[in-house]
């Protein structure tokens, strides 16, 4: 294992502490899931070779989906891929016609990322790249670096919505050469998707459309095409919390949702994409609920369907649906002793395995289906023994409590909530 | 510094111009309140007392001072319950608000999509809306609620007493608890509310169990007038037949409807008015009879029914005539059709049969006189029929004429009913459920116990019978609402279909008529909106009939013809009505006093009533043998214990007819007697009283419902078994 930096160290812990996946030092804490990562990194090779993939990491809430799209992530940037990511939410959606889908393409824009900026926001490095690139080429050739962009660009007026694409990635060339930042910046407003009334987008940019609900898609297809044009290997689109198409409430808000699913499967699998890849994240219910769940379309469960023969303890993983089995007790055992060595605390293996058997009497088997409360739990724990020597793990560990999972984000009601849980037990409410 | 000078300078100008010398009393008392501090407060004052002018110039005037940015949420809302009403206030408040750059918008209904899209996408100003289309932001627009109305400084609830005991004013506090939640912050409360009696009720309402924390300021000795008269009509006789009209001579000996309409025709013609007349039958025959003079007189229609039945194209165009103004329009609507009507402006409100609440006699009342100038007026009709020695005690009793007299009593009183305090409200808690679902797109059990039951208003349900709700609904045959592996509730199938349908907003619903079917002979329908079981009389079309069986969801009562004497003309008609009233009814019986709005006729039919009242020995006995096998029972109590009591009687074998507190209770098949039943019930001995599978539903929700949960609903609400066993013991103890 190679040395951790101090930074990077911080960072995961700050992350693992709050419950949510680390952006950075993932190699740090990842254990087990081997071959899972293998496909992924088959999957980012075949990007960067000009094909398309996509894939859906289905697994239980905490289950460490999100981690696992994080590694993904980081394997993508490692190979030079550009990568936009996004959660969906109530407010973002694949399909909707009250700018819901803007939102989310607002999103992943927001998000986006390279391998010199892993932490979002690399869109106006990725133009500006685009734009160095095109001068250096044009000199080398002796042209004129306007008559390149636009030779480079030329194609773009092949793909949907391509021609105002094109017309904003001038605006900003020109706005780049005339020293005009106002242009240039709403060129980078325009592509991060921040335009919302025609006239607002013809003023500052002359073209007469903008991203708008409907053409979310076709500006990730023509943004790969872009990213390609400005010398990165490929786009990796990765959407978590898709279990929120699943929570919508109208029916026929979900059926939209799913056709364009569908609409991106089809382009991927048959060859319409190029240089493109998805990674969507989602609950067993999201994929498997025939009434609600991507299963209820029926042309998504017929593509979709998991390979029959691989039951009894074969898999598949070749397939898009990819599922993450839960951690073992060993690699749980791994995992925390991965945490040790980060958090660098001196407790002997013997706290490990009292911690684990402490968690598993506590919560039962849940535990290890959701290792991000054991993970938080512990993580305080060591903090605490950092903070106060001489206290002994075996003290701390009874006072150790580790919450089950749910869903539901109740911060925002907690004054009205009783204050002792016991006068009712509605939060194992069972239908 | 008075009242005026600490407005803002925008609104000191409307009020010049209005032409005002000084601001009421109210008014002047309202701004410093509402400037002083930050606290909830109640004004109230009669129809036309000038309370929304007395909230709206101190808030908007605050509003001026600070300099708000549009577009960042709504600065007020206001509440109201009448659409009819938002569109009056819309006119009025645009008017004062011209000069401040405040918007106004209407959101109901009937306001077109484009102006509530504009509303939605710059939020700012006034936002006056109904409690329904509120409900319907938050199931549709969940999400943008924290900010359209994070800003808010204050909410208006206009006409807070018809909220009070509803299941539109529990849908009301739930959502006002709802929106608390969502913006995370306490948000001012400003009602404004006709006087009331008993104040307590309407701050209690404010902020539930806050009440000392609501200030209240009560307009003195002002208000519009009130008419009020009482018209007394004997059936059975016949009237002189009128100029030409030679059919009326074969007219059934309902006569006393006859001339009603004739009266009422001579005085509403000409003007714009509301007739409320009972049952959709009667609806039609008076708007019939109505129609005819009309025509007989070569004058142009202009009363028209009004009653769920009918298409909603004709709804519409009568409402949408009686908005206009521009023809006289009198609509004659159903009793029960409370809310289902959309109509703030009348000139007299017309009532034939006593009504059921004051409360609800007060808010059809509040539909006229709503002008500065105009007094509310009041005609009550009274019909009962001629009596002998051989006539049923109800008719010798004129409970009906009694009835009415002890609620305009009432009603002068300012009292109004209390809601009782532990009802469940299950069918709106259904309704509330779905919709916090609906508004966050899934929610855990937790969530919607502390949103609804612990924040909002459904206080009295624990977590064992929360949980016992959330199962039924999520019952295959129910699908309302299911659950997803993350434990969060999520709408069902048929939940969705439900929310998806703007009839979904509305809590409350007109109460479909149940049909009486003797041996499959169609008798009629008749609205029913208390428990009535096998073993009960009814009294219809002048008989009496024994049910046999009750269908809740076909709404089919099976009857057949009933022996036992001599049944009553009029009576036993089910509606809620409190204890106080027939306490009330039985003081009226008792005393001396003639109330002057009573016609020479009625005043005539109060004597024979005291008559027969002191004929019975009413006045002490409360047990009384008026037949061989019958037993008279005055409970001097309310629907809910009168109800409870005949319930209790009939699961020993009587067959029992409730009246207005009393119970007419006959043992034609059974040796016990009424007075050993009576004991036993008042030892809490007596048989199940719910055996029979009794009519249970009657809210939107109920038939979602398990037959427990509705029991147990309606024993919280409709009976009210405890007073009914101490009812029994008074009467036993007496002997």
């Amino acid at each position: 294992m190679p040395e951790i930096r101090a930074r990077d160290r911080d960072s995961i812990i700050q992350a693992l502490r709050a419950g949510v996946v680390p952006r950075v030092g993932l190699q740090h804490v990842q254990v087990g899931r081997a071959r899972e990562v293998e496909e992924l990194v088959k999957d980012v090779e075949r990007i960067s070779d000009g094909g398309a993939a996509i894939r859906f990491i289905i697994g239980e809430y905490g289950s460490g989906k999100t981690f696992f799209i994080n590694l993904v992530r980081l394997v993508a940037l490692e190979k030079g891929l550009v990568v936009m990511s996004a959660d969906l939410a109530p407010d973002r959606r694949l399909h909707a016609t009250g700018g819901q889908a803007r939102a989310l393409y607002a999103e992943l824009a927001r998000n986006m990322s390279t391998r010199t900026k892993p932490e979002g926001g690399a869109l106006a490095s990725v133009v500006e790249r685009f734009v160095g690139k095109a001068q250096q080429d044009a000199e080398a050739k002796g042209i004129q670096t306007g008559q390149h962009i636009r030779t480079l660009l030329d194609h773009f007026q092949e793909l949907v919505g391509g021609y105002d694409f094109a017309e904003v990635i001038r605006k900003y060339w020109e706005g780049h050469e005339t020293g005009d930042d106002d242009l240039k910046t709403a060129a980078l407003r325009w592509l991060r998707g921040e335009f919302s009334t025609k006239t607002d987008a013809r003023n500052a940019l002359g073209v007469r459309t903008f991203v708008d609900d409907a053409s979310v898609y076709d500006h990730l297809k023509l943004m790969s095409a872009f990213v390609r044009a400005a010398g990165y290997k490929g786009l990796l689109i990765s959407i978590d919390e898709m279990v929120n198409i699943f929570k919508l409430t109208s029916s026929q808000a979900r059926s939209a949702n799913y056709e364009q699913i569908l609409r991106i499967l089809n382009d991927v699998l048959q060859g319409g994409a190029a240089h493109l890849g998805f990674v969507m994240g989602g609950t067993p219910e999201f994929l498997l609920n025939t009434r609600r769940g991507l299963y209820s379309y029926e042309a998504l469960q017929s593509r979709l369907a998991e390979n029959s023969f691989a039951r009894e303890g074969l898999v598949d993983i070749s397939g898009p649906i990819v599922r993450l089995a839960n951690l073992t007790q060993e690699d749980l055992y791994v995992l925390l002793g991965n945490i040790r060595r980060i958090m660098q605390v001196g407790v002997p293996d013997e706290a490990l395995t009292g911690f684990m058997t402490h968690c598993s009497q506590r919560i039962g088997e849940a535990y290890f289906r959701t290792p991000r409360n054991t993970v938080t739990a512990f993580v305080n724990m060591l903090a605490v023994l950092e903070q106060n020597p001489g206290t002994s793990w075996q003290d701390l560990i009874g006072g150790v409590d580790v919450a089950v999972d749910t869903g539901d984000d109740m911060s925002d009601i907690v004054d009205v909530i009783p204050a002792s849980p016991g006068d009712d037990d509605l939060s194992k409410f069972h239908l | 510094m008075n009242a005026f000078d600490r407005l803002a300078l925008p609104i000191q100008k409307w009020i010049r111009d209005q032409g005002w010398s000084e601001l009421r009393d109210i008014q002047a008392r309202t701004v410093h309140a509402i400037l002083d501090s930050e606290r909830d407060l109640i004004v109230a004052a009669s129809t036309a007392g000038g309370k929304t002018e007395a909230a709206f110039l101190p808030l908007v005037s605050k509003l001026v001072g600070e300099g708000r940015s549009p577009g960042s949420g709504f600065d007020l809302v206001y509440i109201g319950p009448l659409k009819a009403l938002i569109n009056d206030q819309q006119r009025r408040l645009e008017e004062m608000c011209r000069n401040t750059e405040l918007d106004v918008h209407p959101w109901h209904g009937d306001v077109s999509g484009s102006i509530k899209k504009r509303a939605r996408t710059a939020p700012g100003g006034i936002l006056l809306i109904t409690p329904e289309s509120l409900e319907a932001l938050f199931v549709r627009r969940g999400l943008e609620i924290r900010q359209l109305f994070g800003r808010a400084s204050a909410i208006v609830i206009d006409e807070l007493h018809t909220f009070l005991d509803s299941e539109r004013g529990v849908q009301l506090r739930s959502l006002l608890a709802r929106l608390e939640l969502a913006t995370g912050r306490r948000v001012r409360r400003i009602g404004l509310s006709a006087t009331l009696g008993d104040m307590e009720l309407a701050k209690d309402f404010l902020r539930p169990g806050h009440a000392t924390e609501v200030d209240l300021l009560e307009a003195t000795g002002d208000g519009s007038d009130l008419l009020i008269q009482l018209r007394g009509y004997v059936s059975g006789k016949r009237v002189a037949p009128e100029d030409d009209s030679a059919q009326e001579e074969h007219e059934p000996p309902g006569s006393a409807e006859v001339e009603i309409a004739r009266h009422l025709f001579s005085k509403l013609r000409g003007s714009n008015n509301l007739v409320f007349a009972g049952s959709r039958g009667q609806v039609e025959l008076l708007a019939n009879r109505l129609r005819e003079a009309c025509e007989r007189s070569s004058l142009p229609q202009e009363f028209y029914p009004h009653h769920a039945s009918l298409s909603k194209d004709h709804r519409e165009f009568v409402e949408q005539r009686l908005k206009d103004g521009v023809l006289p329009t009198t609509a004659i609507c159903t009793s029960t059709l409370e809310l289902g009507i959309d109509i703030g402006d009348v000139a007299c409100v017309a009532q034939v049969g006593a009504p059921y609440t004051v409360a609800s006699l007060r808010q059809r009342l509040g539909r006229s006189g709503r002008r500065a100038d105009q007094p509310a007026v009041l005609r009550q009709y009274a019909i009962e029929t001629e009596i002998d020695a051989k006539s049923h005690f109800a008719d010798q009793l004129r409970l009906g004429l009694v009835r009415s007299i002890a609620m305009i009593e009432l009603l002068l009183e300012r009292w109004c009913e209390s809601p009782r305090p532990d009802a469940l409200h299950l069918s709106t808690l259904v309704h509330q459920i779905l919709s916090v679902i609906a508004e966050r797109g899934g929610a855990s059990a937790t969530r919607l116990f502390a949103t609804l039951c612990k924040a909002g208003p459904f206080t009295g349900i624990d977590a064992a019978t929360f949980a016992e709700v959330l199962r039924v609904l999520g019952s295959p045959e129910a699908a309302l609402i299911e659950q997803g592996v993350d434990d969060l509730l999520l709408l069902g199938r048929t939940g969705e279909r439900l929310v998806e349908h703007h009839s979904f907003f509305a809590v409350f619903m007109t109460p479909e008529e149940y049909r009486l079917v003797s041996e499959g002979r169609d008798l009629g329908t008749i609205p029913i909106d208390n428990v009535m079981a096998p073993g009960m009389a009814l009294i219809f079309s002048g008989r009496r009939w024994e049910v046999v069986d009750v269908d809740d969801t076909a709404r089919i009562i099976q009857v057949k013809p009933s022996k036992g004497g001599v049944p009553p003309r009029f009576g036993g008609d089910a509606g809620d009505i409190d204890d106080r009233i027939t306490m009330r009814m039985h003081e009226v019986y008792r005393s001396e006093h003639v109330p002057i709005y009573l016609d020479s006729r009625a005043r005539d039919l109060l004597v024979e009533a005291r008559a027969g009242f002191a004929a019975l020995g009413l006045d002490e006995r409360r047990l009384i043998a008026i037949g061989e096998t019958t037993d008279l029972v005055a409970t001097r109590a309310g629907t809910a214990t009168t109800r409870a009591l005949a319930l209790m009687l009939r699961a020993f074998g009587f067959m029992v007819t409730p009246f207005d507190g009393f119970l007419e209770v006959a043992r034609n098949r059974i040796e016990t007697t009424t007075l050993d039943a009576l004991r036993t019930i008042a030892d809490g001995e007596e048989p199940d009283m719910f055996d029979s599978g009794p009519t249970l539903l009657f809210e939107k929700f109920h038939p979602y419902l398990t037959p427990d949960l509705l029991r147990r609903d309606a024993l919280s609400s409709k009976l009210d078994v405890s007073r009914a066993r101490y009812v029994a013991a008074e009467i036993v103890n007496r002997l």
